[in-house]
């Protein structure tokens, strides 16, 4: 029973722990994708399946953007297409940049220092094969 | 059904559950998860159907925007009623939800406690106070049934201004402390 569960654990935790991450990083990578230029939603989606591997379910990621624009690091604009419709693209206030900048450097530094640390566990996987 | 018509009940049933919302921001909402489908199925000549299934549930997206909003208004607010929504419905989604919860719950009883006990004094003197007996302090706040007669008060009237002082600040303590785990949990959780 005990030793199950131990087993369920196992083979769930990384899963849920390897979410959470994901989900924090959300943010980072929806600013970053507007670093260079404006895009609309979708645009954003297609952006970070093909620049990152956050594959994330469609409807995350607008209420996070609706969120980044109500604390003022995206600004929005409706923009007529030739679909038929208007898109709402959005595009990075100087807070959104400032913040994205600073948000870049922790992660960097978080990452670089994790690295080191997690070497030599990685390194130990190999040998016994 | 038609492409048209799901469309139009997918945004319609978005519509409903976006209630809290003012209407221009609902309408924004609606405008670009229609713009969304519409392009994402002419994108990837998915159907209509499994566009708003990778979409997910109305409902679902809905809360996540209401969510959003709760916690943003909550973040800035002063008002106990408020901040404990928000809290509630954080303790509905995490563990770091729960214990704001709590603690919150255990602030604000006991801030409200202290100025209970101040505004007794002013009726019920007799019954309110802080006593001591044999050099240790026995009990403290207001009692229906008086306390053991060998006890005595010590504190007189300035438990007033001392209840209400330790009140307002337990109270203040509270909504600080609360508003801050709002912001964390919209930072890491929010997408909850």
């Amino acid at each position: 029973m005990a030793k199950q569960r131990a087993q369920a654990v196992d083979s769930e935790q990384p899963d849920r722990w390897e979410a959470q991450l994901r989900k924090g990083a959300l943010e980072m990578a929806a600013l970053a994708s507007l670093w260079q230029r404006r895009l609309y939603g979708l645009e954003i989606i297609r952006f970070l399946e093909r620049n990152s591997r956050l594959v994330l379910a469609e409807g995350t990621i607008y209420p996070i953007l609706n969120r980044l624009k109500a604390e003022g690091l995206l600004t929005s604009d409706w923009v007529e297409a030739e679909a038929g419709h208007p898109r709402k693209y959005y595009s990075l206030t100087d807070a959104g940049r400032q913040r994205l900048r600073l948000m870049a450097e922790a992660w960097t530094s978080f990452a670089a220092g994790l690295s080191t640390l997690l070497e030599p566990v990685l390194e130990k996987q190999e040998e016994p094969q | 059904m038609t492409a048209e018509t799901q469309i139009d009940s997918y945004l319609s049933s978005l519509r409903l559950q976006l209630g809290p919302l003012t209407l221009a921001e609902r309408e924004e909402i609606v405008r670009e998860i229609g713009a969304h489908v519409r392009d994402s199925a002419e994108e990837s000549g998915a159907s209509v159907e499994t566009v708003l299934a990778r979409l997910g549930p109305a409902e679902e997206l809905a809360a996540q925007y209401r969510d959003g909003l709760l916690i943003r208004k909550a973040s800035r607010s002063l008002s106990p009623l408020v901040l404990l929504r928000a809290t509630l419905r954080l303790a509905t989604k995490s563990a770091f939800g729960i214990v704001v919860c709590f603690c919150s719950i255990f602030g604000y009883s006991l801030g409200a406690g202290f100025v209970v006990i101040a505004l007794s004094k002013a009726f019920v003197p007799a019954h309110t106070g802080a006593w001591i007996q044999d050099g240790r302090l026995v009990s403290m706040g207001a009692f229906v049934y008086g306390v053991s007669p060998q006890a005595h008060e010590v504190l007189g009237m300035w438990i007033i201004p001392l209840g209400l002082i330790a009140g307002s600040l337990t109270l203040l303590f509270t909504t600080l402390v609360i508003r801050t785990s709002l912001r964390i949990s919209q930072r890491w959780q929010s997408r909850l």
